[in-house]
């Protein structure tokens, strides 16, 4: 396991040195190295940002229910839970705001928001779930008893679940978020909020089932009920992913005079016909076979790795081709430059921009481990 | 944080106990969160617009242009300057602006498109008014038409609900503007809008990858009667951009320059709040077409084909 660790320690100080090369290109440069332009306005970015916030949902949702039905290790990691949760919704924030074009401008979203936008409501409960995750934190430290309910106020479970209403709610508001876009036709579908809540139980259960495997408390093995719970939640969320996925294809395919038909030729045949079939379908399956076998932590470990990572290509999956056409035919045509194009490719910037975000996300989730359960690299926790 | 020693035994095959207070504490919290949140939503919704000036504020006297004459056979750019001018001394809830096309008429120059990105200094990668192709029939009875294609100024805008700050919104006259001063860059009004009629500005200059930047691109523009600089990353870089119907122009009496530029007259702009404009003549006519109606947006230009 040391051995492990040292060598993600390693290239986790790669991917951070990059991204800081990235982090200063964006910073001096603005947004000129960027693939994205008006007609694909949003990116890989983006889809980061979605992803984080959809894993701080799954993550809270699942180790919340895992806290409250006294799971073993999850009853008595309340605070590792918070914190990873909360670590992905800043990674999710710190990708939207590198990707405004006024990127210091954000705090007007507080300041003058506007409510008919789903962006703006997202970000207010972005707001409310980060306070509801700090007042179970500072009730849960100054609880009496392990065991949930705890604390002395009587308001950590209530706030527990009121953070599980949040939990799922904006996830599934992501998916309202591009649903209410009627101008794209590949968005305005009503799957959207239930792909989007699927993804995020998927990698916020995948990235607790990480974490677990990295944290070897004794009673817990391979065939505990923890790792049972969470296995079987990410096979689930996977399976029903899917499931819903062939439904939005299908009919779109089954129509042959559908509006959203175009997209999904793309996603399937497209020039990045690989994210879907190689890092999507592949990667999942893959990852569905290795938990479903769930023999050993290494083999757990690594499907739910391959969740967490290659569910990034659910979001880019939505976002990219619901852009990539346009209602006015002819309007790529009509002006030429390389920011009117409706073919996007992330830049070299970008992805450098997106090492810098997942290094953060990871190295957020390693510093609230190491705080809270004292878990370091050369010293894995000790066994308990 | 608390050890596992402390938990008792027991507590691995009890499960969840939710007290009844902690499910009423919950239900409260979440009845809390969700009045909260439908009623800024309602509030929102209920809101008029943004701070657009109203009422004699908006009155623009305009000298009238006595050496030209505006007779019958006067050129259609001289009786819609005048009708600009009558629309200007009323006030802005009482004025309508619209386009109307001649598809008929339009040559497919781009003479707009390039006076449009003159007027308002439009760096690379952003257009206002591009012009749209269509070729149709089987050859050899092949024809082919022109749409330029103008911000709708839709009467129900989807870009504008859209914006987290308020940063953009419709004004009383049909017109909706940006605020370059709120916008944030997030360009969801971008993916919004089905017309593809707003684009962003990401900060490109004609004279980038070439040894020296020429004075006219650190020109300021003029849109919503300001003046904005480019240098320094100064907004509108960043910003969300799209046409105004040359607002700053109105402002003092003249045409949108996409009008002004228009060769063979296919461009008719004025009040349709104004029976006997030129744009109310054209906007009786039968043969009209509006661009993706069926989306909902109410578009304030029209094409004649
Ligand atoms: S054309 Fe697009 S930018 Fe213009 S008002 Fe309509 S939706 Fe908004
Ligand atoms: S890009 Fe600017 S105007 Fe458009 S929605 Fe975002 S903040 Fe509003």
């Amino acid at each position: 396991m040391t051995r492990t660790l040292r060598w993600l320690a390693g290239a986790w100080t790669v991917a951070f040195v990059l991204g800081l090369i990235g982090l200063g290109i964006r910073m001096f440069t603005g947004e000129r190295l960027v693939g994205y332009g008006s007609y694909v306005p949003w990116g890989l970015w983006v889809a980061l940002y979605f992803h984080g916030v959809g894993i701080a949902g799954g993550v809270f949702v699942v180790g919340t229910i895992g806290y409250l039905f006294r799971l073993p290790v999850l009853r008595d990691r309340l605070p590792v839970v918070l914190w990873t949760s909360a670590a992905a919704m800043i990674t999710g924030l710190i990708a939207i705001g590198l990707d405004l074009g006024k990127p210091f401008r954000a705090p007007f979203m507080f300041l003058t928001p506007n409510f008919t936008s789903m962006m703006a409501f997202n970000s207010w409960m972005y707001m409310v779930f980060l306070a509801t995750l700090a007042a179970c934190f500072v009730l849960h430290r100054r609880a009496s008893t392990a065991v949930p309910p705890t604390d002395r106020t009587g308001w950590l479970v209530p706030l527990l679940c009121f953070g599980i209403v949040l939990g799922v709610a904006f996830p599934s508001q992501s998916g309202v978020f591009f649903g209410v876009v009627e101008a794209k036709p590949f968005w305005s579908s009503a799957l959207l909020p239930g792909l989007f809540l699927t993804s995020a139980i998927a990698g916020g259960a995948s990235v607790l089932l990480l974490i677990l495997t990295f944290l070897p408390s004794a009673p817990e093995t391979p065939a505990g009920r923890t790792f049972g719970m969470l296995r079987w939640t990410i096979i689930g969320a996977v399976v029903v992913y899917f499931v819903l996925e062939f439904g939005k294809m299908s009919i779109a395919l089954w129509s042959p005079a559908s509006h959203a038909r175009e997209p999904v030729e793309l996603i399937l045949a497209g020039p990045f016909w690989w994210v879907f079939w190689i890092v999507h379908v592949g990667g999942g399956l893959l990852a569905l076979a290795l938990l479903w076998q769930g023999r050993s932590r290494a083999m757990l470990g690594t499907g739910a790795f391959l969740i967490a990572l290659t569910f990034v290509a659910t979001r880019l999956n939505v976002l990219i081709p619901g852009q990539s056409f346009s209602e006015l035919k002819g309007l790529a045509a009509a002006f030429s430059h390389p920011k009117l194009s409706f073919h996007y490719q992330a830049t070299v910037t970008e992805y450098l921009v997106a090492l810098f975000i997942g290094s953060v996300g990871v190295g957020l989730v390693y510093v609230g481990l190491r705080l809270l359960t004292g878990f370091t690299i050369t010293h894995p926790e000790k066994a308990r | 944080m608390r050890s596992g020693a402390e938990i008792p035994p027991e507590a691995e095959t009890t499960g969840v106990e939710l007290s009844r207070r902690d499910l009423i504490r919950a239900a409260a919290l979440t009845a809390v969160g969700a009045v909260a949140g439908v009623g800024t939503v309602a509030v929102s919704r209920s809101s008029d617009g943004g701070p657009s000036p109203r009422g004699a504020d908006s009155v623009r006297r305009l000298p009238v242009l006595e050496t030209v004459p505006n007779d019958a056979g006067a050129d259609p750019l001289i009786r819609m300057q005048a009708e600009l001018r009558l629309a200007m001394a009323k006030p802005i809830e009482e004025r309508r602006w619209s386009m109307v096309i001649d598809t008929r008429k339009c040559v497919g120059c781009h003479a707009c498109t390039v006076a449009c990105i003159a007027e308002n200094k439009l760096p690379p990668g952003v257009v206002y008014r591009p012009v749209l192709e269509e070729e149709f029939g089987v050859f050899p009875n092949v024809q082919r038409r022109f749409f330029p294609r103008p911000c709708m100024q839709c009467d129900e805008p989807p870009c504008v609900p859209v914006c987290p700050v308020s940063a953009t919104w419709k004004r009383p006259d049909g017109i909706t503007i940006i605020d370059y001063d709120k916008c944030i860059g997030c360009r969801y009004c971008i993916s919004a809008c089905p017309y593809g009629a707003r684009t962003s500005d990401f900060g490109l200059n004609y004279t980038d990858d070439t040894p020296e930047a020429q004075p006219y691109e650190s020109l300021p523009n003029h849109e919503y009667g300001k003046s904005w600089s480019r240098e320094d990353h100064g907004s509108p870089v960043g910003n969300a951009r799209k046409c105004h119907f040359c607002l700053h122009r109105l402002e003092v009496g003249l045409l949108p320059q996409c009008v002004s530029t228009c060769i063979g007259r296919a461009t008719i702009f004025g009040d349709s709040n104004d029976p006997d404009s030129l744009v109310s003549e054209q906007l009786r006519q039968p043969n009209q077409l509006k661009l993706l109606e069926e989306k909902g947006t109410k578009p304030n230009v029209v094409y004649l084909v």
